[in-house]
């Protein structure tokens, strides 16, 4: 079963560079602290997802990457290829010979249209090489202007190809003092396209990553390298194999197809925030020693509190009183209300785990028992170096405050009709604008009638 | 007869000429109608059967009176409705005389031993399924689902939990989906690996099992034991082919007798057709099925003539637009749009002309995926497999996949048509509403 990576723009190909890399180094590791059967089963299962074997012998990523300038993509091929460890299929990569100014519309309605083939040539490509084709992951920034109007186009490209597939766009959220000065509208008009056309839409804000950069990693100056680090190592925290089924059971087969079952078959909640306990300095980890109990502790105060980082939780935050009789309206302020959870933990002693605070039925919606609503990965090899490591992707208000903001933003500025014309001029009417903030108000209005 | 319940069909043959006139037991039947351990080892007998022919399994311990229950059903789902069978007692005292009717009823309709001898077969693992049926749709009853809060609020579901099952039910069919690919994929491989190596010239190349069998050689001892335990089936076969019509001729003289002893039933012909009992409280199928079909033809008509008429309208909307539009768009465009507009009508002419097509013969059940190299230079996609055209019966999966696809196409336009007069029935209830405006997605 086997993933393709479509990584867009400067920010999808840094990020995504990061990814492969944390992930074969990784399996390459030999921390793996169990059996020695677990380890090989996790390292073929690691190898068949996102890599496929050469005669070289060394393993290629599954990945296609895409942006219109070409400074970027051979930078990450060489740095790939320099590894020694793996690379990046030579041929799997598209670019232009110039940019096109970091404008939404333009790689939207320009660019998409006129490079849709080869790009989906290339995807076809490594969709055949895979025996069984478990669905995409598109890397993009939001709010950035190509590389977000491209991989919107792009994404929907992808669903009209492969109607049944799994689509997951792990989307990176700009810093709220950005320096674009349009990137609220970018932001509107990329999260509704992808609402459309994609299955599910994991966030990480750079905001947040660059505070655990700065205080969980002790990192003084922290670069984009830091950050995309980071972000690699949540995400491969995730999308490492899981045993999906309980003890026994081989590693799953189908990564995407079981995430998307158990958090977004809801077509309205798309929005998916990621949160991992521990993160510190690699040169710390030797010293620290971690319980279950305590980090499902401070997992399950992160998801109702709305926390970002294990540091700074507001442990006041409280679930209401069960037995209260209209929820919405006696939920406590500032309480982060779930639709769905899936924890995912990783390492030593991880059968005994007890997960039953997150089945507390009143950290969820009123319609989903907890049942339907929670889950758990579990693996006993060790990832990335952390004896013991806990996930939590959430369906919940988590993106909600974020959301809002972007959009009230953006709508001021459509009011005023500032910078208008950069659209309009390659077809992106005002009709299209509040199309989106449409479907975007939708969006809010239903994860606050939670 | 216990030790006969592990292999049915190489003793039903066996036991059936003892049960003949010839034998002992057979007079015996003729005379008492009632012969308590023979009836209760003929029901034993049938449930295994009909247990086999649907699939499931069975265990011996199983209680008489649900081995009862599951052949009364099983009957019945087949279409065997008569009373007296129906109303036996469920200790299985009684009946044995019902039992060799119902019987020889399966054997007959439903080719009993033919699909057991089917299900029993050593597998290739080349198999897939294909099913190219119309579906004879039940009787749609007017006025469907009122739906209103009846019972206030404990029975209502919260519909995002419904749209939230819906989905998890579309993402199970889409890793479905991905894994029947993975399998279509992976026997591709095989055949073509294999091809050029296989004794027999017309097929060409291995079949899964028998990879298998190079892979791992120390399983042949299993293979060649479910080889002769087939073979042993097919021999029993034949021999009861030979002593059939002694068989049947021995059923004719029981069901004179039943005729004597006046029974409420009108003389049918001796193999056992199903009979249609007037005071059967549910309605006659046969004539629903009729007037079914009949307001199915006249529908159609309907939608017929409506799509005519649309496609009329269209092809004359779009004929102005490639004129308005061939003045602005250049050279390319212009084609790709006529391009758009042809398929378009070519896809809904092919949907017509389906509707109207006499009904072909429709494939049903399992069949094995050869390969063909008929064109070598074309792509060897898993849709291409093609099966040779002597000796076997033989179809092209692309012919099989045209079908399904044009009935994809007309089931869709089924469901946008429903989704249709949902959207005017509740335009209808939104405007008797008042200060509800009504979005339709």
């Amino acid at each position: 079963m086997s993933i393709v990576t479509v990584q867009l723009g400067q920010c999808g190909n840094q990020i995504g560079h990061e990814v492969f890399s944390a992930l074969c180094s990784d399996i390459r590791g030999s921390h793996g602290l169990c059996s020695k059967k677990e380890n090989e089963s996790y390292h073929d299962s690691c190898k068949e997802r996102f890599f496929c074997e050469e005669e070289s012998g060394v393993p290629i990523a599954r990945a296609v990457l895409v942006d219109m300038e070409p400074k970027v993509i051979s930078q990450t091929l060489s740095m790939a290829a320099r590894s020694g460890h793996w690379k990046y299929n030579s041929h799997s990569h598209f670019c232009q010979k110039q940019g096109s100014g970091n404008n939404w519309a333009n790689g939207y309605s320009v660019h998409g249209p006129r490079h849709k083939e080869a790009i989906m040539n290339l995807v076809q490509k490594e969709a055949e090489k895979c025996d069984r084709l478990g669905g995409f992951f598109t890397i993009m920034s939001m709010a950035g202007g190509t590389g977000s109007g491209l991989g919107a186009f792009v994404t929907q490209c992808l669903r009209d190809a492969f109607p049944t597939s799994f689509i997951l766009n792990h989307v990176i959220w700009p810093y709220g003092t950005g320096e674009v000065i349009v990137q609220n509208y970018n932001s509107v008009l990329t999260l509704s396209h992808l609402y459309q056309s994609s299955d599910a839409l994991l966030v990480h804000e750079n905001d947040v990553i660059h505070k655990i950069c700065a205080q969980l990693m002790n990192i003084k100056q922290i670069s984009f390298r830091d950050v995309n680090q980071v972000i690699a190592h949540q995400l491969g925290s995730v999308f490492q194999p899981t045993h999906t089924a309980g003890e026994g059971s081989g590693y799953s087969r189908n990564p995407l197809g079981d995430l998307m079952e158990t958090l977004v078959p809801h077509p309205e909640f798309k929005l998916l925030g990621l949160r991992n306990i521990p993160q510190m300095p690699e040169n710390s980890l030797a010293y620290s020693t971690f319980s279950w109990p305590g980090l499902i502790k401070h997992l399950r105060q992160m998801l109702i509190a709305n926390a970002k980082m294990e540091e700074g939780i507001d442990w006041q935050v409280r679930p209401p009183h069960p037995g209260s009789s209209i929820p919405s309206t006696n939920k406590p302020l500032h309480f982060n209300t779930s639709i769905a959870n899936l924890v995912i933990l990783r390492g030593k002693d991880v059968h005994d785990v007890d997960l039953g605070s997150f089945q507390d039925p009143s950290l969820y919606t009123s319609w989903l028992n907890p049942q339907d609503a929670f889950s758990a990965w579990k693996t006993p090899r060790a990832f990335n170096k952390y004896e013991k490591s806990a996930s939590l992707v959430s369906n919940s208000q988590f993106l909600l405050k974020p959301l809002d903001s972007i959009v009230g933003k953006a709508w001021n500025m459509f009011a005023s009709k500032a910078y208008l014309h950069q659209y309009t001029k390659f077809g992106i009417q005002e009709e299209d604008f509040l199309d989106c903030f449409t479907t975007l108000e939708q969006v809010i209005s239903s994860y606050t009638n939670l | 007869m216990q030790s006969t319940m592990a292999n049915p069909t190489a003793t039903t043959p066996a036991t059936l000429p003892c049960l003949g006139p010839k034998g002992s037991a057979g007079a015996e039947l003729r005379a008492t109608p009632s012969n308590k351990p023979q009836s209760l080892d003929f029901w034993r007998l049938l449930y295994v059967l009909l247990k086999q022919i649907h699939g499931s399994r069975w265990t011996e311990s199983d209680a008489i009176d649900t081995q009862i229950r599951f052949v009364k059903s099983a009957l019945w789902y087949h279409g065997y409705d008569r009373p007296q069978l129906h109303q036996l007692p469920p200790d299985g005292s009684v009946g044995s005389r019902e039992l060799l009717l119902a019987f020889s009823w399966l054997l007959h309709r439903l080719g009993l031993l033919e699909q057991l001898l089917a299900r029993n077969r050593v597998k290739t693992g080349d198999e897939t399924s294909v099913c190219t049926c119309e579906d004879d749709l039940p009787n749609r009853q007017e006025g469907t689902t009122e739906a209103g809060p009846e019972g206030g609020l404990e029975g209502v579901v919260d519909v995002r939990y419904l749209q939230w099952l819906n989905g998890r039910l579309r993402f199970q069919w889409h890793s479905l989906h991905a894994q029947h690919q993975e399998q279509c994929k992976l026997l591709h491989k095989i055949h073509l690996f294999t091809s050029g190596s296989h004794m027999d010239q017309i097929l060409g190349h291995f079949s899964v099992t028998e990879t298998d069998l190079i892979r791992q050689p120390e399983n042949y001892k299993q293979l060649l034991h479910l080889l002769e335990s087939e073979t042993m089936q097919l021999e029993a076969f034949l021999e009861w082919k030979q002593l059939e019509p002694v068989y049947w001729q021995w059923m004719e003289t029981v069901l004179d007798n039943m005729a004597e002893e006046g029974n409420i039933w009108e003389a049918q012909d001796a193999h056992g057709e199903k009979r249609r009992l007037p005071e059967v409280t549910s309605c006659c199928p046969w004539a629903d099925k009729l007037t079914g079909q009949m307001d199915r033809l006249s529908r159609d008509l309907m939608a017929l003539q409506d799509q005519l008429h649309q496609l009329v309208t269209q092809r004359k909307a779009a004929w102005w637009e490639k004129v308005a539009a061939r003045e602005e768009l250049q050279k390319e465009g212009f084609s790709a749009a006529t391009r758009k507009i042809q398929e378009s009508a070519e896809v809904k002419l092919r949907g017509l002309a389906f509707i109207h097509a006499p009904k072909k013969n429709k494939m049903h059940g399992s069949c094995r995926l050869v390969l063909r190299n008929k064109h070598p230079a074309s792509k060897m996609g898993f849709g291409q497999s093609q099966v040779s055209k002597e000796p076997v019966s033989a179809v092209s999966a692309t012919e099989v996949i045209r079908e399904l696809q044009m009935r994809e196409a007309s089931l869709q336009r089924e469901l946008e048509q429903l989704r249709e007069e949902c959207r005017q029935r509740l335009d209808e209830i939104a405007e008797g509403l008042e200060g509800v405006i009504c979005i339709s997605p």
